[in-house]
């Protein structure tokens, strides 16, 4: 097989390094973005270290301004259940959070880089979506987060960083795994500012993104064959795409994958867009087999489309519109080669920012590239090729040698079978022979059930063998035409993989209305809460009535802005029917009932007089 | 024998016959609903003999009436709907399940506060779940043929 002629090639011989440099990628961000991809050796001289014990105390290990690389991985023995952690932003009093907070406005200002969110979030989720993020926000009370000032304070000391030393830096490792040799680009940011700058779901110091690419040998050259990022909600097959399915894949100058990185979140995407992220909501186990059946009913039954409303919209925004680094571009990386023997990586095994005791862990900050959160080692370092699927991929030249060899060993096994099941036929039908000469002479009965049981396992071996000959003429068939169009060079469909494919929000689809039904989005749902104050004042005596009543008016309005109405307006009137049906079979159930054994019973009746007829 | 012509008009399935009658049902039992209270309060014999309002609150007679108009609204409104209805009209299929929802939130609401009428919950009921039948939706254009909604 020829490599495609369409792909860059670096020779067998080429370092580390200059495989690295020659598939860096282009990363495209977003307009106001706030952190961008540093060296760790400046931020951890920013950083304290320290030690949560289980008992809830916080003990300060390194003074901010002392620690470096060489005294983060100083051995110090830690009881189990402790965290280790760095911390970047030490605790702000009340009045350096105001100038914190007053300095990031200036600096916003002086940048110039303003994100809108445009159609925001929340006219993007129903209104049950919409009330159960006031409770996500709510829930911020008990949960332990990072603060709107802790947030601002980094972007401050980042950019004070940033100005001593403008370097933008990733973290290379090459390795090689099952005939792929793997590229990971390792991204550094101090900060991830998705929840305070974007409307996301989450704060956290530090933060660390990755992308591979995987290169096959042929003729002493490296290609390049597929591209995974590392993103939300997706895993395994869905990360990856290949070189040349250019549809998803943008390549720069021929050898450089674009990402867009997701604003504040740092997650790549391969298309620019706004994607929707969702958090489902933890629910109990008994309430989740409710819902289910709710489903089923809904859907199966009601023959109504899916609705999954214990889910909160988030979006990332991942527009690149903003700046740009890698090659081509006007900013280019500093790569930094990294492997098992880069010891602040493989020996300090913390977490690389605040420990904010977040239950749900998505305010604590992540651990190094190459551990958890629980310092456990981490599946995309030491199962790169898993971590997106293509550990049941063959390099594409073996992939020819291995179909070949399959071929090979179903048509072996379909000879040794061509042979093997008139053998054993021809013994049943002798067997069979034999059990019919023994009918009719009770003085035989024990031989007869003994030839019997024998002859039900042979039958049953040859039918296996029979359907084996089918399923393997089907797999061999399979089998060859995939060598063949191999031979040829074709590609099958780049796509095959991918079971759910990140696909941005559709920006021509517009709600009806749309600055109302934005506007609507942002003030519904403290307009239902004062509906429902004002119920509780004027009519205590319909709460339940008016309740149901003022959330049914506030869907049907919802609906009216999405172009929805007509649907809603059935689903609203099937649940109250179903309602009602309740209702009335508790208080006619014994009628119900009686009617409904009337009704079989005269039907039954009717097609058993017509079978009599005929 | 001779052959049978073949209609080129639109079968209506017997759900929509079903509904039809539905809504007749109901429209009688809400005329019922309509004049019952005014005859029992003797106002086709006597006239209005009491204010309908003591400043901003109804009286029992302006309740009386209030809830007479309402029902003589959905009552017509019900027959603009049967006739639309009839002709097959997508419009008159929303109109429908919007007119269902509302007579079924009312009959809740009377439920729950003691004057339930079972007949008028059993025909919304029927006409509910006859109008989300996949084919009576197809009929009136409500989803396509692949199942989908229109």
């Amino acid at each position: 097989m020829a490599p495609a002629s369409d792909r860059p090639t670096v020779p067998l011989t080429a370092s580390d390094l200059e495989l690295l440099r020659k598939f860096e990628p282009v990363v495209s961000y977003t307009k106001g973005e706030q952190f961008f991809p540093i060296d760790v050796e400046h931020y951890i001289n920013e950083c304290s270290l320290w030690e949560h014990h289980r008992d809830g105390r916080d003990e300060l290990l390194v003074n901010q301004g002392e620690l470096t690389l060489e005294k983060l991985i100083e051995s110090r023995p830690a009881e189990f259940g402790s965290i280790r952690y760095l911390r970047f932003i030490e605790p702000l009093s009340l009045a350096e959070s105001a100038q914190v907070l007053a300095d990031q406005l200036l600096l916003r200002r002086k940048l110039g880089d303003y994100f809108h969110a445009g159609i925001g979030r929340l006219a993007r989720g129903g209104i049950l979506p919409r009330l159960l993020d006031g409770l996500f926000s709510l829930s911020f009370l008990l949960r332990g987060k990072v603060s709107a000032a802790t947030a601002a304070a980094a972007e401050l000391d980042f950019n004070a960083m940033f100005a001593e030393d403008r370097k933008y830096t990733y973290y290379g490792r090459v390795t090689r795994q099952n005939g792929w040799t793997i590229l990971q680009y390792w991204f550094f940011f101090c900060f991830n500012s998705w929840r305070s700058g974007f409307y996301g779901v989450n704060d956290h110091e530090s933060d660390w993104e990755m992308v591979t690419v995987y290169l096959y040998e042929q003729d002493g050259q490296l290609i390049p064959e597929w591209v995974a990022y590392a993103s939300h909600d997706f895993k395994g097959d869905d990360l990856r795409r290949r070189w040349d399915d250019h549809e998803e894949l943008k390549i720069m100058e021929q050898s450089h994958p674009v990402i867009f990185s997701g604003a504040g979140s740092h997650a790549s995407y391969f298309r620019r867009g706004e994607y929707q992220a969702e958090v489902n909501l933890p629910l109990p186990g008994w309430f989740s087999g409710l819902v289910h059946t709710w489903n089923k009913l809904w859907t199966e039954t009601l023959g109504q489309p899916a609705i999954n409303s214990f889910h909160i919209p988030f979006v990332d925004f991942a527009r690149g519109d903003g700046l740009r680094i890698g090659p081509g571009e006007s900013q280019t990386w500093s790569p930094v080669l990294m492997d098992e023997s880069t010891a602040w990586a493989s020996q300090y095994r913390g977490l690389w920012g605040l420990f904010a005791r977040d239950p749900i862990s998505g305010e604590n900050a992540p651990a190094g590239p190459m551990y958890n959160r629980d310092g456990t080692p981490r599946a995309s370092w030491y199962d790169p090729l898993g971590f997106a699927g293509l550990d049941k991929v063959p390099p594409p030249p073996k992939m020819l040698q291995m179909l070949a060899d399959n071929c090979e060993k179903v048509s072996r096994r379909q000879a040794e079978l061509e042979k093997l099941v008139p053998e054993k036929a021809g013994e049943l039908q002798a067997r069979g022979a034999r059990l019919q000469g023994m009918e009719g002479n009770p003085h035989l009965a024990r031989q007869f059930g003994a030839l019997e049981k024998e002859i039900n396992t042979l039958s049953a071996e040859v039918r296996n063998m029979r359907r084996e000959v089918w399923e393997n003429l089907a797999l061999f068939q399979g089998l060859t035409r995939r060598l063949d169009r191999m031979k040829a060079g074709a590609q099958n469909d780049p796509r095959t993989h991918i079971r759910h494919l990140a696909e941005p929000d559709d920006s021509t689809q517009v709600l009806r209305f749309d600055r109302a039904a934005e506007t609507w989005a942002a003030v519904s749902l403290s307009m239902l809460l004062f509906a429902i104050a004002a119920l509780i004042f004027f009519a205590p005596r319909y709460i339940w009535a008016g309740l149901g009543i003022i959330l049914i008016l506030f869907v049907v309005a919802e609906s009216f802005l999405r172009g929805a109405f007509v649907q809603t307006v059935g689903r609203i009137t099937l649940i109250l029917a179903m309602i009602t049906t309740l209702i009335l079979f508790f208080h006619f159930w014994k009628w119900i009932i009686v009617v409904v054994l009337v009704a079989m019973g005269i039907s039954l009746m009717i097609q058993r007089l017509r079978e009599l007829t005929g | 024998m001779r052959k049978r012509k073949k209609s080129d008009k639109k079968k209506s399935p017997i759900a929509v016959t079903v509904i039809a009658v539905a809504i007749v049902v109901l429209f009688l039992i809400r005329l019922v609903q309509v004049f019952e209270p005014l005859i029992r309060n003797q106002i086709f014999l006597n006239g209005i003999t009491g204010p309908l309002f003591t400043g901003w609150k109804l009286t029992a007679l302006g309740g009386v009436f209030l809830s007479s108009a309402a029902y003589l609204v959905l009552s017509l409104a019900g027959i603009v709907v049967l006739i639309g209805f009839l002709r097959l009209r997508r419009w008159s299929w929303v109109l429908l399940m919007a007119w269902t929802g509302v007579s079924l939130i009312i009959s809740l609401v009377d439920y729950f506060y003691s004057r339930p009428n079972y007949a008028v919950m059993s025909s919304n009921v029927i006409i509910a779940f006859a109008l989300n039948i996949t084919e009576v939706q197809r009929i009136f254009g409500i989803r396509s043929d692949d199942g989908t909604s229109l």
